[in-house]
């Protein structure tokens, strides 16, 4: 599903984020990556995004090098990726529904099989009932919830996050981690970028230890607690 | 730290972002998704613009008056093209008699004229009547009533007739023959100012055309610098969609709709300026077009130029809109 080949990433300052990295994820895994601030979790999701292109080194997803999608097809690619941000990037401006609507309108699903397919995410997320409110009204959990019902709602083959629950307490990160795993138990791949040890360890999920930019140790703990 | 390869305990196939059989429909699929497309941009962008009635007023208000000056003037042009070519058609001469000339004798000149092939028409206007005319029209009775005697003169108003055989306009022969006449003291028929006032109708023209370009220029850049502001508060918003896949039209799309409205409104704003304006000035000008015996009418604005009007300036508004989301979009491409 994805596969880095050698990769390493420099930015235009000269910090080198990435070195030299290689691994390979298969469909259907949910696989932690860890690491120090700064280690390069942010630079590895934003390469397969392709908000970031690599130095040198390719990175491969389903089977399609990503060095060669030009930029017309970027959306393409994102297209087929759900994302969960830190900082939510909810727009505030718009209700719960149609936050979780967007990747569908995007795809240009008709608006019967769109409200369908959002109140099923919403329900996920145990949301239903806020559709009509205002994101800034929501918690910072409840906010995250909405950040991943949009992420599922296109049922994208790979799911990644970019520290989900930085900003939660160890009850929502935990609850938050659930629902990452119910959605690789229906198929997707997961890739999920944080600092939390102690919920990785609580996973039991394969877990990939970069520090300054190499990847140092690729391993499965055993699951422990819950 | 050891590094090995986790074990995988299951690979299940990713499942389809779409439907199943899609080849088939697919271009069905095309068409629905980009007529959602422009549905949900459709009513965005009114959201937008209507979320903030005072700039868009604004804004509106501004590229209205931008519009309405050279339609205004246009609108003049028109008008007084109309009268000169009802000028340049009349074959008018008028032939100012001396004072001693007696009204019997008039006559009998304006008979001898009315024999020759080469005139249609010859009215005769007495000294009363130009004196009646005069205050009626100029706004100096009271002043002549002071006057003992009427010092006006006998008035041949002649209409020249092309010439029969050959079709050939007659009437600078006709002029000349009148003018060498002893009983004639003065020849009006000014072909020289008409020549000047078609001149200065073709220069009106081109000035009106110069000063709609640049307004029209003008009207693209308040549109594209609104836009422009527009997408710059909303740069936040531009990154969360690229990053959820929408396509670069996709973000644009609203944007031009923005600027449509903008255009279509700017547009109603110009033909609202351009009726008040027909209407505060319809009397004034009603008044002095009565004074050329009605011949001319006021010409207000038609149907087509006016719905070309919204045309344009929907058109205007849209084009403006997309340079700038455009460009802008593109500078901020991955976000």
């Amino acid at each position: 599903m994805i596969r880095f080949d050698q990769v390493t990433k420099r930015y235009d300052s000269g910090y080198e984020a990435l070195h030299d990295l290689s691994f390979e994820i298969e469909a259907g895994e949910m696989v932690f990556v860890t690491g120090h601030s700064g280690a390069g979790k942010s630079t590895l999701l934003k390469l397969l995004a392709l908000i970031e292109r690599p130095t040198r080194g390719s990175v491969a997803l389903a089977g399609q090098n990503l060095n060669q999608t030009r930029r017309r097809g970027i959306p393409r690619v994102r297209r087929g990726i759900g994302m969960v941000f830190q900082d939510h990037r909810l727009l505030m401006d718009r209700s719960v529904f149609e936050n979780v609507a967007m990747p569908l309108l995007i795809a240009g699903l008709p608006r019967e099989e769109t409200a369908k397919r959002v109140r099923a995410a919403l329900d996920k997320v145990g949301l239903l009932e806020r559709e009509k409110a205002a994101p800034i009204i929501l918690s910072g959990g409840e906010q995250q919830r909405v950040g991943i019902a949009r992420a599922i709602v296109a049922k994208p083959p790979l799911l990644i996050a970019d520290e989900p629950t930085g900003n939660l307490d160890p009850k929502l990160s935990t609850e938050i981690m659930e629902l990452f795993a119910e959605f690789q138990q229906v198929g997707a791949t997961v890739l999920v970028a944080t600092h939390d040890l102690h919920l990785i360890r609580r996973m039991g999920k394969r877990v990939l230890v970069l520090d300054h930019g190499r990847l140092i140790d690729d391993f499965r703990p055993p699951v422990v607690g819950a | 730290m050891n590094t090995r390869k986790a074990t995988l305990p299951r690979v299940k196939p990713a499942p389809a972002a779409r439907g199943a059989s899609r080849s088939t429909t697919r271009s069905r699929l095309n068409i629905r998704a980009w007529r959602e497309h422009h549905a949900y941009s459709f009513f965005s962008s009114l959201a937008r613009i209507g979320a903030r009635p005072w700039a868009t007023a604004l804004t509106v208000l501004v590229m209205g008056l931008a519009l309405a000056l050279p339609l205004l003037l246009f609108l003049l042009l028109q008008n007084v093209q109309g009268l000169s070519t009802g000028w340049q058609e009349a074959r008018e001469i008028t032939v100012f008699l001396k004072p001693e000339i007696e009204a019997l004798t008039a006559k009998q000149f304006a008979e001898s004229l009315r024999a020759r092939s080469d005139v249609a028409i010859v009215k005769i206007r007495t000294p009363d009547e130009g004196l009646a005319e005069f205050r009626s029209q100029s706004g100096f009775s009271d002043a002549l009533k002071v006057l003992q005697a009427n010092p006006l003169p006998t008035v041949l108003v002649v209409t020249a007739r092309d010439n029969p055989r050959d079709k050939t306009n007659a009437t600078p022969e006709l002029v000349g023959q009148l003018k060498s006449d002893p009983k004639v003291d003065l020849v009006q028929y000014d072909a020289a100012w008409r020549q000047r006032l078609g001149a200065i109708l073709t220069l009106g023209e081109r000035v009106v055309q110069v000063l709609a370009g640049l307004l029209a220029l003008g009207t693209l850049l308040v549109v594209g610098n609104t836009v422009r502001l527009d997408i710059q508060s909303r740069a936040a918003e531009i990154g969360t969609l690229q990053l959820l896949g929408a396509s670069k039209g996709f973000v644009r799309r609203p944007f031009l709709y923005i600027g449509l409205w903008y255009g279509l409104l700017s547009g109603f704003v110009a033909l609202l300026l351009v009726l008040v304006v027909q209407l505060v000035l319809g009397d004034a000008l009603a008044h002095l077009l009565s004074s050329y015996d009605n011949r001319f009418a006021f010409s207000a604005l038609g149907w087509i130029p006016a719905l070309l009007v919204l045309v344009v300036s929907a058109a205007l508004g849209w084009f403006g809109a997309w340079l700038v989301a455009s460009r802008h979009l593109a500078v901020g491409q991955p976000a």
